[in-house]
């Protein structure tokens, strides 16, 4: 049988029922206000954040400070996690003797631990970019590791057979096998880094988005906390959507 | 030495080494003792603090239990229900890949302002947590299913219930146990993020108040013992999704 409209068309009705859904409810019901915004008022608070005419203060200066954390984080996240995946892969003995290890760690929900690095960083960007990275990096770690061993022994013999030299195996036929799985890992290392990223701004309120979301939580301004977390969101899923056309342009 | 002993000697040292400059960076003052506790003076503070912790723990295991099933079930139940026609697995599977990736984080100020400064919020987050992971996993694990073996165990003759627990249930079990293990992890990270953001409960609390008043030995007896346990469950759960994996070996 076939269906009568595409899966993406059916999904946008699914998220259009969902908006009339909230709109009616948050309209109609009689629930207090401080508790829901409908979405027509938010969306409209979001132009208005966009365009500084709303209370919400210094929206463009706290944004930058979480795309900067972000950024910086992510780096580190990104260079790091590659490098050290590429060590495990590359030494037999390394991943043997430290892979343990890193996944031990890795089993440590990694909030727990942010006591401790505001006690010892601070309160600034800094202990927000180190949770960033603790919260991002194993999952490069492991996508990278894991994308280097499972090429396939047989390509490398052919090309050495065929007179390449050690650098050029490396980046013409290690890499672009092994590049989905490394570039997956890299995907979802950025999530994660939000994650750790936005989690560190809400639990030490000081700067960034997460202040800004705490201060509209704290002044019961409902319409523009929900406007917040959905421009929150949104940094996430912009990201999530320039890591697909990556994926899509080099995984061929 | 035989060679296979050297990784774990390898590993020894390092650990050794760590914790070496740990005590050397209080030792020689470093770094404040305010901020950093030495090894020693943790170990000693340890039991003492285990004895604090304990009913602290017990309300964060018991907060993370009800977040974990639930949120675990009602994933298991939606991401077969979804999962039944391959349609509405194509219209929704994006939706919640999605689910995963957004930092839901954010959405904690909304549920303090829903369910309050209460265990409620704790356990809706933490099963929050855990239902994307694990509506994910249950959705790739029923395409493990072969439509060729459903069919022929109907033209065995078995029943809908057999169907299920005999080809279905099986095919489905080591990516729903490797589902189970990340939603664990993402529900113990939940459960500990709005322990800390309210601070009233459990271990997050513990760990809150210890910091702020900067009794730094017992705050990282805490975190360790935390982190202790956490790793023991998770490690049960991969141990457990292994177990289940090797009938496809």
């Amino acid at each position: 049988m076939k269906a009568l409209v595409s899966p993406g068309a059916a999904r946008s009705g699914v998220v259009v029922l969902v908006l009339i859904a909230w709109e009616a409810f948050a309209r109609l019901a009689g629930v207090n206000k401080i508790l829901i915004a409908p979405p027509s008022e938010v969306l409209w608070q979001i132009v208005r954040i966009f365009a500084t005419s709303s209370d919400v203060p210094d929206f463009y200066p706290h944004m930058w400070v979480t795309l900067w954390e972000l950024l910086v984080a992510y780096a580190i996240t990104a260079s790091l996690g590659v490098l050290i995946g590429a060590l495990f892969a590359g030494s037999k003995l390394i991943g043997d003797a430290f892979e343990p290890i890193v996944l031990v760690l890795y089993a440590i929900p990694k909030v727990i631990l942010y006591p401790l690095i505001v006690l010892v960083l601070g309160i600034g960007m800094v202990p927000k970019i180190v949770f960033g990275v603790m919260v991002g990096i194993f999952v490069v770690v492991f996508n990278t590791a894991a994308g280097l061993r499972q090429v396939e022994p047989m390509y490398v013999g052919l090309a050495r057979s065929l007179g390449y030299s050690k650098g050029e195996i490396f980046f013409k036929v290690v890499l672009p096998a092994a590049a989905p799985t490394i570039l997956a890992g890299l995907r979802l290392g950025f999530g994660y880094t939000i994650i750790g990223i936005i989690t560190a701004e809400l639990l030490v309120v000081n700067a960034g988005l997460g202040f800004l979301i705490d201060w509209a939580s704290f002044n019961y301004f409902t319409p523009q906390l929900y406007a917040l977390i959905i421009i929150t969101l949104c940094v996430g899923v912009v990201g999530n959507g320039l890591f697909s056309v990556l994926e899509r342009r080099w995984v061929r | 030495m035989p060679k296979n002993h050297l990784p774990l000697a390898i590993r020894t040292a390092f650990i050794v080494l760590v914790v070496l400059v740990w005590d050397f960076s209080v030792r020689f003052g470093w770094i404040d003792s305010l901020f950093l506790a030495s090894p020693v003076h943790t170990a000693e503070k340890f039991a003492a603090t285990t004895r604090i912790a304990l009913p602290h723990l017990y309300a964060t295991l018991t907060a993370f239990t009800v977040a974990f099933v639930s949120g675990v079930l009602l994933a298991a139940v939606a991401g077969f229900a979804i999962s039944l026609s391959g349609y509405s697995y194509k219209v929704f599977m994006p939706l919640l890949v999605l689910g995963v990736t957004v930092p839901k984080v954010t959405l904690l100020p909304l549920f303090v302002l829903w369910f309050g400064i209460e265990k409620t919020t704790i356990i809706v987050y933490g099963a929050l947590s855990a239902f994307f992971p694990m509506i994910i996993n249950v959705m790739a694990a029923s395409l493990e299913v072969k439509p060729n073996q459903v069919v022929l165990a109907k033209a065995m003759g078995c029943g809908k219930l057999q169907t299920f627990t005999k080809v279905i249930f099986p095919a489905m079990l080591p990516v729903l146990s490797s589902g189970c293990f990340y939603a664990c992890n993402a529900a113990l990270m939940g459960v500990f993020i709005v322990e800390l953001a309210l601070s009233r409960f459990g271990m997050g609390a513990l760990v809150h108040d210890l910091a702020v008043t900067f009794r730094t030995a017992e705050l990282y007896a805490a975190v360790i013992l935390t982190a202790a346990i956490t790793v023991a469950i998770n490690m049960a759960l991969w141990y457990a999704a292994r177990h289940y994996s090797r009938w496809r070996a």
